[in-house]
């Protein structure tokens, strides 16, 4: 393997489309996201995978992008908030976000939507611990995140609940 | 909380925040996503000692360090920086006054440049020996943290520093004469609380771009709570005048007061001043946003209070401590306000309150949700507890005896009246929420702990007025669109709260316009929004929904003006409802509002009127100085009052505190969206437990913080929140207020740890008096098998 | 402030072994521990050697005879979500659910969590009572040491550099119950304060408890198997073994906790592990 610079050549599929990009070793994905892509929407709000705000969805999983490097994602698909509208339209749990007061000032919302988003993925029909442990990972110091349990509970109890896949 | 239906169309009503979409999309820009052309970015090197001599700094390979474009030192800087006491640097020069502060700056083409030129920076320093209790520095050989408090400019008739000592300020009232209410008395209870600091915890950390232009211009994006207040003592502390500092504030990732003043603005620009003008965005990293921007001040507390055997409270005396940290910022005004407030929502006909702000070696504290009451109200309520177990009455039917009711004078000499809120009515809701029915007996509390778990109940009250100058003001402007929407124009910030929902509902309501036509564009510009002093204090839906209402009634004025031309009628005949003016005996004959809004055009061409444009304003009316030898004055603009219960469940082995209900209650005049109040209560309630039973500063012996980060500085996760909390509201109106409303912000949080320390006596048969309430703490208590834990 | 350093992706296991010979390469796995310690400076290398994907760090598998083999690579939620483990190894499952956040999981890996050695890593009691084996590779082949040999101090192990974990090994399958417990700050993400695993066989006498967070590494009790055995009253066995393991700790004062607090809690929650595993038969 060779080691003249400490580059990488990555690419990546963020929200659908394909990104072939080459970024210093040391870069963060949070960092590609941002800087890179200017996909803003994902935040930063410690940098060592404890406050949840930078939290995305890759290739499936959810995960803090503060602590996963930008080489580390070379082939894979992620996902952040700005790819949760789809059409102009905004996903159930969007929707029900904005219904029940799940945001407020909205800087720990992108994570905290990626965050219920791939638990309602992977779990139609979640009980509330396990909803509270989904979202455990995401600090708000807003809401005091009962609305935001609410939302996500109106979710799963509606009929329509459009689910999303990559 | 029950909705009512009174007559109005938006008012009361529980409408969807406006702001949403752009959160929930990610497509919300933040100060802290902003990117401006040409920008570099800054990082600082910061003091490790608390208390220190700055020999030197050498800072030369850090300026030839790759990338780099400007390196900043304090003793470049000649300016002074401060809200009230004009007590600090941009960067510290001679000397470094907490552990974190920040003593040199670099800006650079990346973050990462900057701060591997910050790691050349060399300094030199001389370690001092640091004062880090406030009552240590008020001794007599105590170390001076500002040796030159003698020179530094202040506002004057408000505060008043005293020289050759470490207080900025000390407040007094006097009402009454406590030495006669003590005589007077059957009991005499003294008791002695602390609150330590702790931090606001915002999930966007302190973030700012400055750029200085040419021509002696500024340019500042923010992420601020204040873009006015930002502008005016940016314009103080650079000498540059008012219309050449322009203050964008984007959306705003919480603030909690902790960015209503003036914080990284000022490094910006002297960075940007030396790069050639280029913008300078700098970002606190978590660690700093501990360690560097500032803290809520931590606070002793010491009561004496005299009080019958019949009830009635007669004398106390208070005296306050607070740990201002290094510099004064808003903690002179804290302690200040927390002063007047500092009886509780009580009648005590002799007072006496020392409120002193000292200085230490720490990081200086700022305004905080609660501004001084939620660390007063913790000693308060407890107090009051204390004192009705004394004289042997339920706590609850104690306050009842005390509270503040019509009638009542409160210790600034302020007479309640019936448009005051009803703080008897919170206590009553709550207690009956949580089914007090007085405290359990011993051997009640002796049966339970054989099962390893005891509960318990407890309640506080508590009380806020906006602390705020006199002359608080504010302006909206409402502009119309072509088609007959509004623009809603603040400098208001909304950071969470949801207030511009509310004031869209207010300008909806007497505009009688649908909900959806009104817009309010979110970033605040002092270029193009109205002014507003600060978005702090609780008075936001109040003033700004004054205002809105005085915009929206001379939007009308104009439209109706415009139409009794057209119309041909006198002005008094002619109505305004479903976006349109009409003769009110013939509604059928009209103008629509958008037919008006840019002046009307008549079939030849004639035109007249023009863009209607509403303006509104308001200021506190009839406020006054506080007198500084007794404290008596008018400063609130309006008071809310409010209560918590709580019941928790304690595990005896290990001290954990399982909150198993908390029930708020508040007088907030009228709900104006009961959705935004709920919302405020729930999350002021779940920030209030965090200082209630996790959150601490802890420092080293020389001063060092030991927990700058979130790994060992715990808030509360969604695993953390209480089983049950209920909200309930009393609306006694405001009649001043918009509709007869109140302020509801800050005063969710005020008062949850005075709970918690009053269920665990009712649960333990312990008092505690020290902060946080966490398990180890408790457990101590109940280890040490004693009644008392100070520790 | 992540500093830079080299990044390279093995194909194979001897790429990788070879790329960790020098002097400045580390192994990345799920870097939820490595990175932090970058972007904090108490670490700097050179290179970070990627070795996630390699299939030979890939192994979960399960066989009541054989025992149970957790690769380097795999995470703690795909752990938590093996239905074997949680049937058999539950303490194992346990353990990895009390770490961190569940985003945090899907990258953290068993492996991961005691390489990084720190005295209060979660998944170290349990590996401890489960007798774990930790096989290593190196240029010369592999070599195996038993958990207790592995951890040596405060972020310290046995691994010599161009050495890897391959994985962890559960001999065999052990009988009776098991559990861990856990004492934190809140109920939400933390550290532990305190932190145990147990197993308690009653026919065959075995009866292991292991603490953590309480020395620089975690403490094994010892000769405590035999109390079991002849244990009458569940209550008085669960005070004996608090009382022993009160002189087998030597825990700190610390950021999180006093020391007395640390001392106080091992014996209440050894109390509580003993009452759990030891009780019913």
């Amino acid at each position: 393997m060779k080691r003249e610079n400490n580059s990488v050549k990555i690419t990546v599929t963020v929200n659908g489309i394909e990104y072939r990009e080459t970024v210093p070793a040391h870069t963060t994905l949070l960092q590609f996201l941002r800087e890179k892509l200017l996909l803003t929407g994902t935040k930063e709000g410690c940098g060592i995978g404890e406050c949840g705000a930078c939290t995305v969805i890759m290739n499936g999983k959810s995960v803090a992008s503060c602590l996963v490097l930008a080489a580390e994602v070379d082939g894979a698909q992620v996902r952040t908030v700005e790819g949760e509208i789809r059409d102009g339209e905004l996903s159930a749990l969007q929707k029900a976000f904005i219904e029940h007061g799940a945001t407020q000032c909205g800087f720990c919302t992108p994570g905290m939507i990626m965050s219920a988003q791939e638990l309602l993925e992977r779990n139609s029909n979640p009980s509330r611990e396990e909803i509270v442990e989904a979202i455990a990972g995401n600090l708000c110091r807003c809401t005091g995140y009962e609305p935001i349990v609410e939302a996500i509970e109106a979710v799963i109890t509606s009929k329509d609940s459009p689910r999303r896949s990559t | 909380m029950a909705e009512t239906n009174d007559g109005y169309t938006y008012i009361g009503k529980s409408v969807t925040r406006r702001d949403g979409v752009e959160k929930v999309t990610g497509s919300a820009l933040f100060t802290h996503d902003l990117v401006v052309q040409g920008m570099l970015y800054a990082k600082t090197v910061r003091s490790p000692y608390a208390y220190a001599r700055i020999k030197s700094i050498d800072t030369r390979e850090a300026e030839k360090w790759p990338g780099v474009r400007a390196v900043v030192k304090g003793k470049e800087l000649s300016y002074k920086v401060g809200l009230y006491v004009l007590d600090k640097d941009i960067l510290a020069k001679d000397y470094a006054r907490y552990q974190g502060e920040a003593v040199a700056a670099v800006a650079a083409d990346s973050e990462l440049a900057a701060e591997q030129a910050c790691e050349k920076i060399k300094v030199e320093w001389e370690p001092l020996q640091p004062v880090l209790d406030p009552k240590e520095a008020l001794k007599e050989n105590a170390p001076r943290v500002h040796p030159d408090l003698e020179h530094y400019g202040y506002m004057k008739g408000v505060f008043f520093p005293k020289p050759g000592t470490n207080i900025p300020h000390q407040q007094k009232i006097r009402k009454g004469d406590v030495g006669e209410g003590f005589r007077q008395a059957d009991a005499v209870v003294e008791t002695r609380f602390y609150n330590p600091p702790v931090q606001h915890v915002p999930i966007e950390t302190h973030v700012s771009i400055a750029q200085a232009l040419p021509g002696g211009k500024v340019q500042i994006w923010t992420s601020a709570q204040s873009p006015y207040t930002v502008r005016n003592l940016f314009s103080v502390c650079f000498g540059i005048p008012h219309q050449n500092i322009r203050v964008k504030v984007p959306y705003v990732g919480g603030g909690f007061g902790g960015k209503a003043g003036i914080h990284l603005e000022p490094l910006c620009y002297v960075l940007s001043r030396k790069a050639g003008g280029r913008p300078v965005k700098l970002t606190m990293t978590r660690e700093e946003e501990f360690n560097t921007m500032p803290s809520r001040q931590g606070l002793y507390s010491e009561f004496k209070t005299g009080a019958t055997k019949d009830g009635k409270i007669v004398a106390l005396q208070v005296r306050y401590y607070w740990d201002a940290g290094a510099y004064a910022d808003y903690g002179v005004n804290i302690g200040r306000a927390a002063a007047y407030a500092g009886a509780g929502p009580y009648e005590v006909p002799n007072c006496s309150i020392d409120s002193y702000v000292v200085y230490t070696n720490k990081v200086f504290g700022t305004a905080y949700r609660g501004f001084g009451h939620l660390e007063v109200l913790w000693g308060i309520e407890r107090n009051m507890d204390i004192v009705a177990r004394t004289i042997g009455l339920d706590p609850v039917e104690f306050r009842m005896r005390n509270v503040l009711r019509p009638g009542s004078v409160t210790i600034t000499g302020e007479r309640i009246t019936e448009h005051h809120g009803r703080v008897d009515k919170c206590l009553q809701a709550v207690a009956k929420e949580i089914g007090w029915k007085g405290y359990k007996t011993e051997q009640q509390r002796e049966e339970e702990k054989r099962s390893g778990k005891v509960r318990g109940k407890g309640i506080a009250l508590l009380h806020k007025a906006p602390a705020m100058p006199t002359f608080t003001s504010t302006g909206v402007v409402l502009k119309f669109n072509e088609n007959g929407t509004v623009d809603l124009m603040t400098s208001l910030v909304d950071y969470g709260q949801g207030t511009y929902t509310t004031l869209a509902q207010i300008a909806a309501e007497e505009l009688k316009i649908p909900l959806e036509k009104i817009n309010i564009p979110w970033d605040s510009d002092t270029s193009f929004t109205p002014y507003d002093w600060q978005t702090v204090a609780s008075k936001g839906a109040f003033m700004s929904g004054n205002a809105t209402i005085m915009a929206a009634r001379d939007c009308l004025r104009q439209l109706k003006e415009t139409a009794s031309q057209v119309l041909r009628c006198p002005v008094e005949e002619l109505e305004c409802g479903s976006e349109r003016v009409f003769l009110r005996h013939q509604p059928d004959t009209a103008i629509q509002y958008k037919d008006l809004a840019y002046g009307y055009v008549y079939p030849n061409g004639n035109a007249i009127g023009g863009p209607v444009i509403g303006r509104g304003q308001y200021i506190a009316q009839g406020l006054t100085n506080l007198d500084p030898e007794t404290g008596q004055g008018l400063p609130a603009l309006d008071w809310t009052y409010g209560a918590h219960g709580m019941e928790i469940e304690v595990d005896t082995e290990t001290g954990d505190v399982e909150v198993l209900k908390i029930a708020s209650s508040f007088d907030v005049g009228k709900v104006l969206n009961e959705a935004l109040v709920r919302g405020q209560i729930i999350g002021g309630v779940v920030q209030g437990l965090g200082s209630a039973m996790t959150e601490e500063f802890r420092f080293s012996k020389e001063g060092k913080l030991e927990n700058p980060g979130l790994v060992d500085y715990k808030i509360l996760t969604a695993k953390d929140i209480p089983r049950k909390m209920t909200q309930h509201v009393v609306e006694t109106p405001q009649t001043d207020g918009p509709y007869g409303a109140r302020g509801v912000a800050e005063h969710p949080m005020i008062s949850v740890p005075s709970a918690l320390g009053n269920a665990l006596y009712d649960a333990l048969g312990i008092d505690y008096f020290r902060l946080p309430l966490n398990a180890e703490r408790i457990y101590f208590g109940i280890k040490s098998g004693k009644k008392e834990h100070h520790g | 402030m992540i500093k830079p350093f080299f990044y390279l992706k093995p194909r194979t296991l001897e790429e990788a072994l070879d790329a960790l010979q020098s002097d400045g390469a580390r192994a990345l796995a799920g870097g939820t521990d490595l990175l932090v310690e970058i972007r904090n400076g108490e670490r700097r290398p050179e290179t970070l050697v990627d070795i996630k994907g390699l299939k030979d760090l890939e192994d979960l598998t399960f066989d009541p005879q054989k025992g149970a083999t957790i690769g380097a690579g795999v995470s703690l939620n795909v752990l938590i979500d093996n239905a074997q483990v949680r049937k058999h190894l539950p303490v194992l499952s346990e353990a990895a659910f009390s770490i961190a956040t569940y985003q945090l999981r899907n990258r953290a890996t068993l492996v991961g969590n005691f390489c990084n050695a720190s005295p209060a890593a979660d998944m170290a009691p349990a590996l401890y009572i489960l007798g774990a084996e930790v096989v290593i590779a190196n240029a010369e082949g592999q070599r195996r040491l038993p958990i207790h040999e592995f951890l040596t101090g405060v972020k310290q192990t046995a691994l010599k550099q161009g050495e890897l974990v391959l994985r962890v090994e559960i001999p065999r399958l052990p009988k009776g119950k098991m559990a861990f417990l856990k004492k934190q700050r809140i109920k939400g993400h933390d550290l532990a304060l305190v932190n145990m695993a147990g197993l308690a066989d009653r026919p065959t006498g075995a009866l292991r408890i292991c603490i953590g967070a309480c020395a620089v590494t975690p403490v094994l009790l010892s000769d405590i198997g035999s109390l079991y055995k002849d244990a009458k009253d569940v209550e008085k066995l669960a005070e004996r073994v608090a009382e022993l393991s009160g002189t087998a700790i030597s825990p700190i004062d610390d950021v999180r906790c006093s020391k007395e607090y640390r001392e106080d809690m091992v014996r209440v929650f050894v109390k509580r592990l003993v009452r759990q595993i030891c009780s019913g038969g």
